[in-house]
């Protein structure tokens, strides 16, 4: 007695710790508010959202179509090499499934390099078919593993019999051996088209831009904070498969009320029932995901064939602007986006995806203005250029000197956010980020420079410095840091900072305006050492295969109404005075996070591009400090 | 039968050409500078302190999950194989069902979880007990590798145990074993495909994890995943990344053969 209770806590145990995470999932999805990280009341609004959201309904196709023909495509090369291999002697057989054994057994990561080592030496695009390519390449070890079992039961005589009596072999085969294996193949079609929808990695490796499946579109929102649309997607699809596994299991399957039924007078209406839940129920469902899927890829192609890729930081624009862009001017918008500069640089470089428009940062714009990847603007055709004020086309000389190449999108500074109810004493320098006080609970930038500039400034030194004697001393400085930090992190550092799980964070001036509207004990300051101030710019790689759309985007963001609306969603200052203008919000449109007197600012410099070889030592530098 | 074989033919064709030659091109990356010159010093990159940092970190933690998921699918799975419940409404519920559920959702809700002022914690608090901060720390990694690889470590002992044949517990208990010779003596040693094939499947995918370390270290902690999935992604040393993928592969290959010499009929297969 006490032995069966043990082992009914212990399974209660497991199923907590394996469901836990999707309760909270489902919770999450009824939370009426974006962060993660409080609750903050019941709403059903993400469900209507959803199904409005064309992000996530694009993915959300793209996924189970994905799933779906490589679950069946592999189900027939698997079924028919299952065949074959149990028709051949062991030795042929032993090898060929070892070769079966490699993708289940081999590293996700290191078959998603292969893969995609592979389609780029071929010279193959990376898009849809590619993942589709590599979805079928690690299902088909799934559909043979569930078959070859189901093949050893059936028995050869019976085949043999068949032929013996007159059969033909393909007659025999559809007779006597598919119905004994059917069952296996179900089951590997399904498994199949499960592992599909749940990979991440080696779809990470093998897409190319402009296409996402749930996995992917999920990693690109990690760092931005979830939507919550995508947890009241999630919850449905488990709820549609956890419903249609109930309906499978509740028709009558013990043999003995199946004879009793076929025999009673109700017998038809039962065989009906089993038929309807069996069979058509699941098929249908299965039917209506994947035909929606296929109208829907359809209908949101556009017809014209002009496209514009554009290639952005994460969250940096008002999704509707895209839309009104596509709509006023017949352009398809294909947006990707990236989180950091270190990113976004090596794709460009490769050139294995030919981007229209990119957004680098000032010191990246130089760099690659240096390298020699970016085409010359021609401005004739972005006439709104005018609105951008002189005062940030005389900045954007520092890294762009003739203005030739790069048209300012949207500026502002670095500093720290904190929190006025954990941080008693006024802010005023970045020395309070090494204060053992506050351990645990700062949040530190994840990318090479911003960290660095942190530890110079407050050495007294340049953001720019290439001195290797001030760089080992920030080195030095970063990792004594590193204990107190609770997590290098982008743009995280907003949901956490509204979440009240941390005092102080460096942010950016943008994310900081955001951060306030939510949560009003958090306050701005840019340090008195002095900080990063920044522009990122619009900017045309030199093999864009749509240059004149290309330009027609950037002048379409310079447009003073789009600018506004930009500001009003993402809260970066816009460079663009006439766009300022239109804010109906006074604090807003006065706010000196947002709009700072930047002759005020004197401490403050602008990242130079250091070199490739700094560049080197930079990433070195950055590296020990991680791993330490 | 014979020209059965043949059906065979386009999965031989597919094996080659996205399996086989994808592995060579690794190979050859590996093995090469950004010229195209033979070199070996992308494999000599992983003994940098910080990579060996990484890979020693990885497989300490790696060790310390497979442990854990072992030590807590044994009982599981006996518990279920004792009940003989039907294997397919099983599999469903630890292994189908939660993939519906996307893998980086799931882990992303430990955060939730575990935060500071997660739910873990409001509930630790209500119950006036101590906080724990295990968010960011390797212990959240350990635990997020034993969340989604646990399953991967049931299944194999799972379908070894309930194919056992009880006339042979039976045997042994009617010579006279206890329960801890039977289990000893009997069950554990005819287990030993199930649990192989369970310890490759959880430690190989450990190892090698990157969106673990990612979603639940913080950013701190780097494992040798992380590392290569930085060669290629953000660092486009794509030829050392191959040159360290290569040195674990080494490690896959060991659990292969492995699982060659323990569980020569597959009977420990996790489907």
């Amino acid at each position: 007695m006490i032995k069966s209770t043990a082992k009914k806590i212990y399974l209660f145990l497991i199923f907590v710790l394996l469901y836990a995470p999707i309760i909270t999932l489902m919770v999450l999805s009824f939370n009426n508010t974006k962060t993660r990280s409080k609750w903050n009341g019941f709403t059903g609004k993400w469900y209507l959202q959803l199904f409005q959201n064309k992000d996530i309904m694009n993915a959300l196709y793209t996924t189970l179509i994905i799933a779906f023909l490589s679950a069946l495509i592999a189900t027939l090369i698997g079924t028919a090499a299952a065949l074959g291999i149990q028709a051949m002697r062991t030795k042929a057989r032993t090898l060929l499934l070892g070769v079966t054994n490699i993708p289940m057994l081999n590293a996700d990561i290191v078959t998603g390099i292969s893969l995609m080592l592979l389609f780029i030496a071929c010279r193959f695009t990376l898009g849809f078919s590619t993942i589709l390519l590599a979805h079928i390449t690690f299902n088909i070890p799934y559909v043979i593993l569930s078959v070859m079992p189901k093949l050893k039961q059936t028995s050869k005589r019976t085949y043999e019999a068949a032929l013996d009596l007159g059969a033909s072999p393909s007659y025999a085969f559809r007779k006597v051996v598919l119905p004994d294996i059917m069952p296996g193949i179900f089951s590997g079609f399904l498994l199949a088209f499960t592992m599909s929808l749940d990979d991440f990695v080696i779809t990470h490796f093998t897409k190319g831009p402009g296409i996402d499946t749930l996995s992917t579109k999920i990693y690109s929102e990690v760092r931005k904070g979830i939507k919550p649309e995508m947890y009241a997607l999630s919850t449905i699809m488990f709820l549609t498969v956890l419903i249609l596994l109930f309906l499978v299991n509740m028709t009558p399957d013990d043999p003995k009320v199946k004879k009793a039924a076929v025999h009673a007078p109700a017998g038809k209406f039962r065989k009906f029932s089993r038929f309807f839940f069996h069979r058509f129920a699941p098929a249908a469902i299965m039917l209506v995901i994947v035909i929606g899927g296929f109208v829907y890829g359809s209908s949101s192609g556009n017809m014209s064939g002009e496209k514009v890729i554009v290639y952005n930081w994460g969250d940096y624009i008002d999704p509707e602007i895209i839309t009104m862009f596509e709509d006023e001017t017949g352009i398809d918008v294909v947006y990707e986006e990236y989180e950091t500069n270190e990113i976004m640089y090596p794709k460009v470089q490769s050139g294995a995806i030919a981007y229209d428009v990119v957004c680098p940062s000032d010191y990246m714009v130089q760099r690659m203005i240096e390298n020699d990847l970016l085409a010359e603007i021609n401005y004739e055709n972005v006439p709104n250029l005018k609105y951008i004020d002189d005062i940030y086309m005389e900045m954007s000389k520092q890294y762009d000197p003739e203005n030739k190449y790069s048209v300012p999108y949207l500026w502002g500074t670095v500093g720290i956010l904190y929190n006025k109810k954990m941080v008693d004493e006024p802010v005023d320098s970045w020395n309070i980020l090494w204060d053992e006080k506050y351990t645990d609970s700062i949040l530190m930038q994840d990318s090479v420079r911003d960290a660095f500039a942190v530890a110079l400034k407050s050495l007294g030194y340049s953001l720019n410095s290439t001195d290797l004697d001030e760089l080992e001393a920030a080195k030095k400085l970063l990792i004594k840091q590193k204990p107190l930090v609770q997590a290098y992190v982008i743009d995280q550092v907003r949901d956490k900072m509204i979440g009240n799980e941390a005092a102080l964070g460096v942010i950016y001036s943008g994310e900081a305006l955001y951060c306030q509207k939510e949560n009003p004990d958090l306050e701005y300051v840019i340090p008195k050492e002095g900080s990063n101030l920044w522009i990122d710019a619009l900017v045309i790689p030199k093999n864009a295969q749509n240059k004149k759309n290309a330009e027609a985007f950037i002048n379409y963001l310079c447009r003073p109404d789009i600018a506004k609306m930009n500001f009003d969603y993402i809260t970066y200052s816009i460079p663009n005075s006439a766009g300022r203008e239109l804010i109906e919000d006074e604090s807003m449109r006065e706010s000196n996070i947002a709009f700072p007197d930047i002759s005020q600012l004197k401490n403050c410099e602008t990242f130079n591009f250091l070199g490739d070889e700094n560049e080197i030592i930079y990433n070195q530098l950055w590296r020990e400090i991680k791993s330490k | 039968m014979k020209n059965r074989k043949i059906l065979a033919g386009p999965y031989l064709f597919w094996a080659m050409s996205f399996i086989i030659i994808p592995l060579l091109m690794i190979l050859y990356y590996g093995l090469t500078d950004k010229n195209g010159s033979f070199t070996l010093n992308n494999l000599s990159q992983m003994t940098t302190p910080e990579n060996l940092k990484a890979l020693g970190l990885a497989l300490l933690l790696s060790f310390i999950s497979t442990l854990i998921c072992l030590v807590l699918a044994y009982p599981l799975a006996m518990i279920l194989a004792e009940k003989n419940m039907n294997q397919t409404s099983f599999i469903v519920l630890i292994f189908i069902l939660p993939m519906w559920m996307n893998f980086l959702l799931r882990t992303l809700a430990w955060q939730t979880l575990l935060e500071k002022n997660g739910v873990i914690n409001s509930i630790l608090n209500f119950l006036h007990l101590p906080e724990q901060s295990i968010i960011n720390t390797p212990s959240a990694i350990v635990l997020g590798m034993v969340y989604n690889f646990l399953p991967f470590m049931v299944l194999p002992i799972y379908n070894v145990l309930s194919k056992i044949d009880k006339d042979v517990i039976h045997a042994a208990r009617d010579l006279g074993a206890n329960t801890a010779q039977t289990f000893f003596k009997i069950i554990m040693p005819l287990s030993i495909p199930g649990i192989i094939s369970g310890i490759t499947m959880v430690f190989v995918p450990s190892l090698t994890t990157f969106v673990i370390s990612d979603l639940l270290g913080g950013s701190k902690i780097l494992l040798i995943g992380n590392v290569i999935e930085q060669e290629f992604k953000q660092g486009s040393n794509w030829n050392v990344g191959s040159g360290l993928s290569l040195v674990l592969m080494l490690f896959i290959i060991a659990s292969m053969a492995l699982i060659a010499k323990y569980d020569k009929n597959g009977e420990g297969n996790t489907f």
